[in-house]
């Protein structure tokens, strides 16, 4: 049943993909000729008929786009115009520093969101309930630039405890994370406190309290488990988000991922770097999504029926 | 309390992680504010010749003020119009091990002229026909004409070995360059940084430290932060408005030099009125330009005078001055030239790619505005400036910056209509580029470019605003260490405390 549903939702994907690549293609092609903006003043006509053969520019765009989908089922980007060597590697060589980040801070956000929200939800309108939710507020409310700013001064500057940015050990990990979490997590929190505030006024609820069941124990193994699905669903929703933050926060704290690499591929217009590594995120984003979808039915038999 | 060390002994080796090695060996971190995006040679970008400088050198280098000093060429001399001899030091040797011949040098020079390998310096020797190597120490350089700015040329072109080019070819070469540099090449992690080891070797004496690490910090307080905790104890770019930040610290220093790039504010000619030499005047004496250098460059930086050179520039024109500021005679010219103030003015800038570029379009706007103009800024992203500069339309003014190297030739060339940078063309101006280039006498050639910097002067295809600044933070336990007009670093005398 489940096994029949990821194959239907894997037969798809190729189709997500194909729009991806399309709306990539596309949009890198109406903000200006690549070779305009790659080669300065200085080029010679030499030069320009090289890059537009390379990049295919002399062909008809549905011609181009032939070829680009051709190479796309190769696995094949591309040479990169700055970097040496091909297009997908050098993505690749960022992806590692990107999911390091990225998956760090998810697992913040869920796991700390989640447990500020049952607390909330537990002590509704006691004194942990307000402090975590204007903290929470506070904290959906703040850029995360200024909040990396504030973080470095603080714990690197003031406290000297961490290092004030660059790529390396755990220690380097930690105040990226945090601001890359903080993105979400007051979402996640907030999230939280309404599925278990909701769930409680539910008859299932009543009855299990009424069968004589502790409060943790209902929580536990009633509330919590039906209280998982909007948070799942909310993280599926807001893996682009994500992403977009990686991109500030990969700025701010000089962390070699692929958000910085996108960024500054676009400002060179690196086509075959910045197809790479849109459709590299795309398709992360993509199977995650898959991911949650699955979770979901394997949690919650409703959906499963449905 | 019996579960606590197990908590304990379980973060234990996370933290023990995270805690820097000790080392003996001396290392400098360097916080670089852009970062080349590969070791390939021959990009056009000052970052990716200040990295490549470090492993290769040059046969002439300049100094951080400019002055061109002996490098891997001991001497040279003309021996004909059309031919300069270099005479090269002997017994240097590539970090591999193989001697450092004339062979490494015309090989060179033959592969930057060549158009297939799209060298970007190759416009710098673009006169250049080919370089001969006359016996083991000895290159003559073959031009095409006259070419009085070969050596100055050379100095942005690294040289490379030959015979390792012909071993692994030009791919891996930039995946591992090797040079006769003071540093040798060992981890180069794209987008994160690049770790060198001192060559003990060097012929122009080794390094003072082991190790020399440059890191990519983009963002201007986060780099800032990185040099305050000791984690680099060299950072480039310290944005002008973080200054006293940086000199507060009491750990560090800011150190300042005026580059060579003059920056201006160009007129489209071919767009009325602008067509007008007196509508152009008009607007620089409407722009209180030592108001913006105090309040928005801080004083950094030097005022132009009222040319595109920088001051001791090869060409400078001294008996010239900035207009001085007054908005009642800028606006009486105006009136006078039957200037319509409702046509729009839009000041097309990027943003960041010059010091404090949009807050000084911002500025100008606003003193235009002042005099009854509608002029706006039209702030622009980096691809598309290119690409507005390949077509020549920017709209009526657009900021732009031109260095010149230290000699007149590598920025009034930007004048001329062959420069293809401007619309404002003059055959006067043209004539006298062409009279300079093509005389190697050095008086001849500077008396030329002081009628061509009267000529811009007097008919203003730009507003000439500033010598911009380079900025350093400099850790109080480095000496050694000075800023550098070009941008380049030089490290072999710094030392660490």
């Amino acid at each position: 049943m489940i096994a029949g549903y990821i194959l239907r939702r894997l037969a798809f994907l190729p189709l997500t993909l194909l729009l991806v690549a399309f709306a990539t293609f596309i949009v890198l092609r109406l903000t200006g000729n690549p070779v305009d903006i790659f080669l300065d003043i200085n080029r010679t006509p030499e030069q320009v008929e090289a890059l537009t053969k390379r990049l295919h520019l002399d062909q008809p765009l549905p011609v181009q786009f032939l070829i680009f989908l051709g190479d796309l089922l190769h696995g094949d980007f591309g040479e990169s115009l700055q970097f040496t060597g091909s297009a997908a590697v050098v993505v690749w060589e960022r992806v590692g520093a990107t999911l390091q980040l990225a998956g760090t801070a998810l697992a913040l956000a869920v796991v700390l969101g989640v447990l500020g929200g049952l607390i909330c939800a537990v002590w509704r309108d006691r004194a942990a309930d307000a402090v975590i939710s204007s903290i929470a507020i506070a904290g959906q409310s703040m850029p995360s630039f200024w909040l990396g700013l504030l973080l470095i001064e603080f714990f690197a500057l003031q406290l000297r405890w961490l290092p004030t940015s660059g790529y390396g050990d755990l220690k380097h990990l930690v105040l990226p994370a945090v601001t890359l979490a903080t993105i979400l997590l007051p979402n996640f929190v907030l999230i939280t406190r309404t599925a278990i505030l909701e769930l409680m006024g539910e008859q299932f609820v009543v009855t299990g309290r009424s069968k004589g069941m502790s409060r943790p124990r209902v929580l536990v193994t009633h509330i919590l488990p039906n209280a998982i699905n909007p948070v799942l669903s909310f993280l599926g929703i807001q893996l682009g988000h994500l992403m977009a933050g990686s991109i500030i926060t990969e700025t701010i704290f000089a962390w070699p991922g692929v958000g910085r690499l996108l960024i500054n591929s676009i400002s060179h217009r690196d086509v075959p770097v910045v197809e790479a590594a849109v459709f590299f995120i795309a398709t992360a984003i993509a199977l995650a999504n898959l991911l949650v979808d699955v979770l979901q039915m394997l949690i919650d038999p409703r959906i499963r029926r449905a | 309390m019996k579960r606590r060390p197990v908590l304990v002994s379980l973060l234990a080796p996370l933290l023990a992680l995270g805690s820097p090695a000790i080392a003996a060996d001396k290392i400098l971190t360097v916080g670089a504010a852009v970062f080349p995006d590969s070791l390939r040679s021959g990009t056009s970008s000052f970052a990716s010749l200040s990295l490549m400088t470090q492993t290769n050198d040059l046969l002439v280098a300049r100094d951080n003020k400019g002055d061109l000093h002996p490098a891997l060429a001991l001497r040279w001399e003309t021996i004909d119009p059309l031919t300069m001899r270099f005479h090269l030091r002997q017994g240097v040797k590539f970090s591999d091990g193989v001697e450092f011949t004339a062979d490494d040098v015309a090989f060179t020079i033959n592969r930057v002229l060549d158009p297939a390998v799209a060298y970007a310096q190759a416009a710098r020797i673009s006169q250049v026909e080919k370089a001969v190597a006359v016996d083991k120490y000895t290159v003559d350089v073959k031009t095409k004409a006259v070419f009085p700015t070969l050596v100055r040329g050379l100095s942005d072109i690294i040289m490379e070995p030959k015979h390792y080019y012909e071993k692994v070819g030009p791919e891996k070469v930039a995946a591992h360059p090797i040079g006769t540099g003071p540093f040798i090449f060992k981890e180069w992690v794209p987008g994160d940084h690049y770790t060198l080891t001192a060559n003990k070797d060097y012929w122009g004496g080794a390094p003072k430290f082991d190790r020399l690490i440059i890191r990519t910090i983009p963002d201007g307080s986060t780099r800032i932060a990185s040099l305050v905790t000791g984690e680099s104890q060299i950072i480039e770019e310290v944005p002008i408005d973080l200054i006293d930040q940086v000199n507060s610290s009491g750990s560090a220093k800011v150190d300042s030099i005026s580059t060579t790039v003059g920056l201006v504010l160009t007129f489209d000619p071919t767009i009325k009125p602008f067509d007008n030499p007196k509508v152009r005047e008009a607007f620089d004496y409407a722009i209180d330009k030592p108001l913006i250098l105090k309040q928005i460059l801080k004083g950094q930086g030097a005022l132009l005078d009222g040319q595109v050179l920088t001051k001791g520039a090869l060409g400078w024109n001294p008996d010239l001055k900035a207009r001085p500021f007054d908005p009642a005679k800028a606006k009486q010219m105006l009136q006078d030239a039957g200037f319509d103030f409702s046509t729009p003015v839009p000041i097309t800038t990027q943003n960041g790619k010059y010091v404090s570029d949009t807050d000084i379009c911002n500025a100008v706007a606003g003193m235009l505005n002042k005099i009854g103009v509608k002029a706006t800024v039209n702030i622009v992203e980096g691809g598309v400036f290119q690409q507005m500069s390949n077509a020549r339309k920017w709209g009526p003014m657009h900021m732009v910056g031109w260095y010149n190297l230290g000699d007149a030739d590598f920025a009034a060339v930007w004048y001329t209509q062959a420069g293809l940078r401007t619309r404002w063309a003059d055959p006067e101006y043209d004539k006298l580029f062409v009279a300079a280039r093509s005389t190697n006498d050095t008086a001849e050639r500077e008396k030329i470019y002081h009628q061509m910097m009267a000529i811009l002067n007097q008919q203003n295809p730009s507003i000439f605003l500033f010598g911009l600044p380079s900025l350093y933070g400099v850790s109080k336990d480095v000496t050694g260490f000075g800023a550098a007009a070009d941008k380049l670093l030089r490290l072999t005398e710094v030392q660490l405390k």
